[in-house]
């Protein structure tokens, strides 16, 4: 009988501390401050609304206070997306894609490109005009399971849906 | 047994028309029953709106009925199913026309089932489930049940394999059956805090109500009381208060019992050669059956109660299904040995013993005491606000509580992970243990937190395609070796998920 069976020693597997993850395209950073920023007007419009709407004098007199504290919080918001924009990270392996995010919750994600079903590269008008693209990956588990990298150069994101598609459809 | 030639095409049971009918008018009566009542009330106050009296409305009423009638003898008429070598055939639609089509080995499920009016007319429905999203799903509502067997065993048959799928299905081992008495036993022995919860809210809810109402009917006497408070209005509260719970106690317990009994009468483990097939339900009867390749995650549910009396709960499950059908594959009140017997059956080489049991960093143990923490600030917050300082002590049964929960949370939490298989075992009033096969994972997360990050400990979750399990707080390292070795093992057996 042609069987082995060595021992693993788990400081030998290939370590996912060893894999050296790039970060996505700077330019991607611009779609995030404009969607914020279209974001944060649409809140401080509303906040202004509402000036007009209430005409009780607690809120009218203490208004520039709520529009402070409303502001404050957009700018803190803003300084965490932009701090975490530094962790989105991604690698692609032989055998599996890695993605990470996060800057209050760190996540770091691991699909194997075996139990991948499809790719897909979508691109919204936005990423168009910048030449980005997003890749989502999907597999057969949840929803929390598959991928989507937001922000890949368009071609590199093309050249990356090619090699796991080949691999995937290879493997059939 | 007679046998059925399906390569025909063939209509289902003539009794069919029945069954869509009375779905068909439930459906009706369902969508409009706010306009119903609307109506009746109405009707009922004036004798008639505008013109119409309640005779016409009768007549509207049969007239609509005939409708439904005359749409559920086209349907059936329309309604053909034939099977050829490989496949399925569908035909349906009175002015649209559809035919489908389902290659057999595209078949992922058949489901035998019988609601309580199928029950009474003697046919069952057959549901066949295939890959795609609900909408894939084919209903063949009344077929009597030997030609809805035999059509479910045509349908798992493959010209390659018919001899032997013959033997299997010959081979019918009832393996498990449940007594009143277990299920009983189950019903009492349930976690009734949440249906408790359930309950206490309504009836607080209710309580408040008549008692708004009762302090308007004798509002002066209400108030003095309030200000007195002497000891029989403090003894009398806590009386009817006393009474209150235990009634909701009784009525909760009721209520699990009644729900046990109803989904899981009769309930039946039948073990074939390679599946194991589930029968139970009281209205509505169902059957399933089970295949291996497909189960995912296998989920043992007890507690200390149903450990004592050796009462465990099975649930599988499995990819492909939807979450409806899920809840189905349940199986209660199973010994300790069934269990083990049942696992082994599922999973080839389970066993119990396989890999060290590790336990998570102490710093779940902080985390839920923090979570606790707050939801003990909140709960007093509440409770000062609404009813004043006095409600202190309701600590003196909340901190206890608490920090039971914290303990227990803690020391139900494990995880074991072998050759090929992943245990993680969790609960606080109940003891779950979650069991999966290390190559039907289908991606792995590392997550951490800012504030996880300097004490270095990090969680891990694991995807399959029907679940995702969580190991949670263990340090970072570990989870890392974790992390790799999950990765690898999928990465280099290059075993197939289903």
């Amino acid at each position: 009988m042609n069987f082995a069976n060595p021992q693993i020693q788990t400081e030998d597997l290939p370590n996912i501390k060893e894999a050296v993850l790039k970060p996505i395209s700077k330019t991607y950073l611009k779609i995030i401050t404009l969607n914020k920023l279209a974001f944060y007007s649409l809140i401080l419009s509303a906040v202004f609304g509402l000036k007009f709407f209430i005409k009780k004098d607690d809120f009218q007199n203490n208004f520039w206070f709520v529009f402070i504290g409303v502001i404050l919080i957009c700018i803190i918001n803003f300084i965490i997306s932009i701090l975490a924009f530094q962790k989105r990270k991604y690698a692609i392996r032989a055998h599996d894609v890695i993605y990470a995010k996060g800057l209050i919750v760190h996540s770091m994600i691991t699909v194997p490109i075996s139990r991948i079903q499809h790719v897909e590269e979508s691109r919204s008008w936005l990423a168009r005009s910048f030449g980005l693209a997003t890749l989502k990956i999907f597999t057969a588990g949840e929803s929390g399971s598959d991928l989507s990298i937001n922000g890949l150069p368009h071609l590199e994101a093309i050249q990356i849906k090619d090699i796991i598609s080949a691999k995937v459809n290879g493997k059939d | 047994m007679e046998k059925i030639d399906f390569s025909k095409a063939m209509r289902q049971s003539s009794k069919g028309i029945i069954v869509i009918f009375v779905f068909n008018t439930v459906k009706f009566f369902k969508k409009f029953f706010v306009l119903f009542i609307a109506f009746g009330v109405s009707i009922l106050k004036s004798k008639s709106i505008g013109n119409v009296t309640p005779t016409m409305l009768i007549l509207a009423t049969i007239g609509v009925l005939i409708v439904i009638l005359v749409f559920a003898i086209l349907k059936y008429l329309n309604f053909k199913f034939y099977l050829s070598e490989d496949d399925f055939h569908l035909a349906t639609g009175i002015i649209n026309k559809d035919n489908t089509i389902i290659p057999k080995s595209k078949i992922q499920n058949v489901y035998i089932k019988q609601n309580f009016l199928q029950q009474i007319i003697n046919v069952v429905s057959v549901k066949i489930e295939t890959a795609g999203d609900k909408k894939s799903e084919i209903e063949i509502s009344a077929l009597d049940k030997p030609t809805a067997l035999f059509l479910k065993e045509q349908l798992f048959t493959k010209k390659a394999v018919e001899s032997e799928e013959k033997a299997s299905i010959e081979k019918r081992d009832v393996f498990f059956s449940v007594s009143p008495k277990r299920l009983l036993l189950e019903g009492v022995s349930q976690n009734h805090f949440k249906s408790f919860l359930l309950i206490t809210t309504f009836v607080f809810g209710l309580y408040t109500e008549l008692e708004e109402y009762l302090k308007e009917l004798n509002l002066k006497e209400r108030v003095e009381g309030v200000v007195k408070l002497d000891e029989a209005t403090i003894l009398n509260l806590l009386i009817t208060n006393a009474i209150i719970v235990i009634a909701v106690v009784l009525v909760s317990l009721l209520f699990s019992v009644i729900k046990t009994f109803i989904i899981n009468f009769n309930l039946e483990v039948v073990e074939h050669q390679k599946t194991v097939e589930i029968n139970k339900g009281l209205f509505n009867k169902v059957s399933l059956s089970l295949t291996p390749s497909r189960i995912q995650n296998l989920v043992v549910t007890t507690n200390r109660v149903k450990q004592y009396l050796g009462l465990h709960a099975l649930s599988v499950k499995q990819a492909m299904v939807n979450a409806k059908q899920q809840k189905n594959f349940n199986i209660v009140a199973l010994e300790k040995v069934q269990l083990n017997y049942l696992i082994n059956k599922l999973l080839s080489n389970y066993t119990e013993d396989q890999g060290e049991i590790k336990k998570p960093s102490r710093y779940y143990m902080r985390i839920s005491a923090l979570e606790m923490m707050v939801f003990l600030l909140i709960i007093n917050g509440l409770s000062i606000a609404v009813f004043g300082l006095e409600m202190l002590w309701i600590n003196v049964v909340f901190i206890p509580l608490t920090v039971l929960y914290v303990h227990f949370a803690y020391k139900k939490a494990y995880y074991r992970i072998s050759d090929n298989f992943i245990t993680i075992g969790s609960g606080v009033i109940d003891t779950t243990t979650n069991i999966l096969e290390i190559h039907k994972i289908q991606s792995v997360k590392i997550k951490q937190t800012i504030f996880q990050k300097p004490k270095s400990i990090a969680s891990l979750v694991i995807y399959t395609a029907s679940k995702s399990v969580t190991i949670p707080y263990v340090s970072k390292p570990d989870a890392i070796s974790i992390y790799n070795l999950l990765l690898y093992k999928v990465e280099s057996q290059d075993r197939d998920w289903m």
